[in-house]
């Protein structure tokens, strides 16, 4: 007789019935990823409540749960009571129930993106969205993860990339993107260079980027021929995205980052480049050298970088009268506020579209189009990510511009969700796009 | 008196080796260590965290509530004029009369502002509900400080309540959440540090060039 497989719980039904064993560690697993800055952070709070309106869920809902100090306190209150003070568990503290954990896994999941605008409101400058993330590496380690983030995670871990695109097709893909390049450029020169060994940098794209957005992925191979890039793609590792990164498990975060690094070595290169992707800058340019316990820092720079830099120094020419409509320009959370790309974006739109209006609020004060924080893969709390995105929507409308660009796939899709769910009518587009778009031949 | 004097003395040291102890182990956590490559100032990121960083125009969340924010520095400022107070009075000190009209006038602002917020935080039902009992022991505390270090500024005979006052607020502090005293300043250095290292702080730092 067959076995009948056994169905994998889902998220609720795995909240709803916590083994009392789990809770206990649960408590030693915040204890060992607690850092110095986060302790500080949880001794510092003084609710005073300032940071409320910073934060884009609360100006949608004016709950209380959304209030970054909060989310923040759920955490400060098992911390204080279970750890504070001797950084071991205590035994005869009161436990970490099943009500907290469920309170936790709303919160920190459901009603954080970890922008860190609250951090930059904040006036003790609490390192809040760390300590969020911490907290929720404690739900992962309870196998806690929302069931659609951690099917992205777990396609990553398994494939190489988060959407479980084979390597044959994945090269494929590549070479028929080449083709319509010489095509439509009518330049025989012009490459998607797969492992081309001694390039002087390899580009990690998002795999939405071969799946559905090829545009951007030929947009960056114009602007790079243009300039007379050398550069290359991993036939092996080539997702700049790291999920791991919203579900604070460091781990596999370690393990999404070191595959790009190997791919480097491999390849002898010695700069990464990222295409557009907010938490994939965070995660690759910032945090991968900690979890990967790195004795020197590796050379990783945005796509943005790149091209500003070939602009600055007239290696490519851009004609902003092709793109002729009003562009407004969303900074990613993790590109801006958290990664320190503020200027490169402006620097490229600027001179790749007739007029440019920024939002207000803007750089590291702009809010979070809702799509962060692997928001986009938790279906669970899709309502509450399209509702708290009306802040944005209304950002948007208020500049009166007829595109919106944004360096980051994922606020790509989740801008492209509040057109349609806003009816703001505007076309929602990359920066690659725009420039490749306003690029002149080259006249070397 | 000289009794008082020595109690608020050894209270002082007990509270700063608290605090010391508590800072130590908050240390002892260690890390994030990074080797990834600045693009900012670690330095220039501290300095902005620690100064300009505060000011109202540079913080959203000040500016929407100018109110608080002024009060809250108001509070602080009077908080500092009673420990002015309460070192004189401990060390046998005699002050300025310029000084002490410009203590208690710190202290009049100071116990205004507090009672101010405390007010605040007992009537808007969200303050409430993010509230603590430690919110309201800390608030009151200090307004009881405030108070009496005025009352001691006008009349020498204040000055006993405002010293053994003063014994239970310093062993308060570490216990409480007015330990933030010490943690506020650890807090904006781990943040200026974070963005100023990633070329955030100060605004303007990433300019492309």
């Amino acid at each position: 007789m067959a076995e009948t497989p056994t169905r994998k719980r889902s998220w609720a039904e795995r909240l709803g019935d916590l083994p009392p064993q789990d809770l206990k560690t649960a408590i030693q697993t915040l204890a060992d990823i607690i850092d110095a800055p986060s302790a500080d952070g949880l001794e510092s709070c003084v609710r005073c409540g300032l940071c409320a309106e910073s934060c884009h869920y609360f100006l949608d809902d004016r709950d209380l749960r959304s209030i970054p100090a909060y989310k923040l306190n759920l955490i400060i209150r098992v911390f204080r009571r279970q750890i504070a003070g001797s950084g071991r568990p205590r035994r005869l503290a009161p436990g970490l129930d099943a009500a907290t954990i469920r309170e936790w896994a709303d919160a920190l999941y459901g009603r954080c993106t970890l922008c860190g605008r609250c951090m930059i409101n904040c006036t003790m400058g609490i390192q809040i969205p760390a300590i969020i993330r911490k907290g929720r590496a404690v739900l992962a380690s309870l196998g806690l993860v929302p069931d659609g983030l951690d099917s992205t995670v777990a396609t990553a871990r398994e494939t190489g990339n988060n959407m479980g695109i084979t390597r044959e097709d994945w090269v494929e893909t590549a070479a028929w993107l080449e083709d319509d390049l010489r095509a439509e450029t009518g330049d025989p020169r012009i490459r998607m260079p797969m492992d081309a060994a001694g390039a002087d940098f390899l580009y990690a794209v998002n795999p939405r980027e071969p799946k559905f957005y090829p545009l951007t992925l030929t947009a960056a191979a114009k602007l790079f021929h243009a300039a007379g890039r050398s550069w290359t793609l991993s036939s092996r590792a080539f997702d700049v995205t790291n999920y791991a990164y919203f579900t604070g498990d460091d781990a596999l975060a370690a393990l999404f980052a070191g595959r790009l690094r190997e791919a480097m070595d491999e390849l002898n290169v010695k700069t990464l480049v990222l295409s557009e992707c907010g938490h994939g800058f965070a995660s690759n340019r910032w945090e991968a050298a900690a979890w990967l316990a790195e004795q020197f820092g590796r050379e990783v720079k945005s796509v943005l970088e790149v091209v500003a830099e070939d602009l600055r120094e007239g290696r490519i020419r851009l004609d902003p009268d092709r793109n002729p409509k009003t562009v407004t320009l969303h900074d990613p959370c993790q590109l801006v506020r958290m990664g320190g790309v503020i200027e490169e974006q402006r620097e490229i739109l600027k001179r790749s579209v007739h007029r440019f209006v920024e939002m207000t609020p803007n750089r590291k004060d702009n809010y979070c189009c809702g799509g962060g924080g692997g928001q986009l893969s938790m279906t669970e709390f899709a309502p509450r990510r399209k509702s708290a995105g009306r802040i944005k929507a209304d950002q948007i409308a208020r500049t009166k511009a007829q595109v919106v660009a944004s360096p980051c796939h994922n606020c790509l899709d989740q801008l492209a969700e509040l057109n349609k769910h806003y009816k703001l009518g505007v076309d929602v587009k990359s920066v690659l796009e725009l420039a490749a778009e306003a690029l002149l031949p080259s006249t070397g | 008196m000289n009794l008082l004097r020595w109690s608020v003395l050894a209270a002082g040291a007990a509270s700063l080796t608290a605090l010391a102890v508590r800072a130590r182990w908050a240390a002892a956590f260690g890390g994030p260590e990074t080797c990834a490559p600045a693009r900012g100032s670690a330095r220039r990121g501290i300095a902005y965290a620690l100064g300009r960083g505060l000011l109202p125009w540079e913080k959203e969340s000040a500016r929407r509530h100018l109110a608080s924010y002024l009060a809250g520095i108001l509070y602080h400022a009077g908080i500092f004029c009673a420990f002015a107070v309460l070192a004189a009075l401990a060390v046998g000190f005699s002050l300025p009369h310029l000084i002490v009209l410009l203590l208690r006038l710190g202290l009049a602002t100071g116990l205004v502002s507090g009672v101010g917020l405390l007010g605040k935080r007992a009537a808007l039902p969200l303050s409430r509900a993010l509230s603590r009992l430690d919110d309201y022991a800390a608030n009151l505390l200090v307004d009881l400080f405030l108070a009496f270090a005025l009352a001691a500024s006008l009349d020498v005979r204040a000055a006993v309540p405002f010293m053994a006052l003063s014994v239970i607020l310093l062993l308060y502090i570490p216990m409480g959440k007015i330990r933030h005293c010490l943690f506020f300043f650890r807090s904006r250095i781990h943040f200026g540090r974070l963005l100023g290292r990633r070329g955030v702080l100060p605004p303007g730092a990433a300019s492309a060039s």
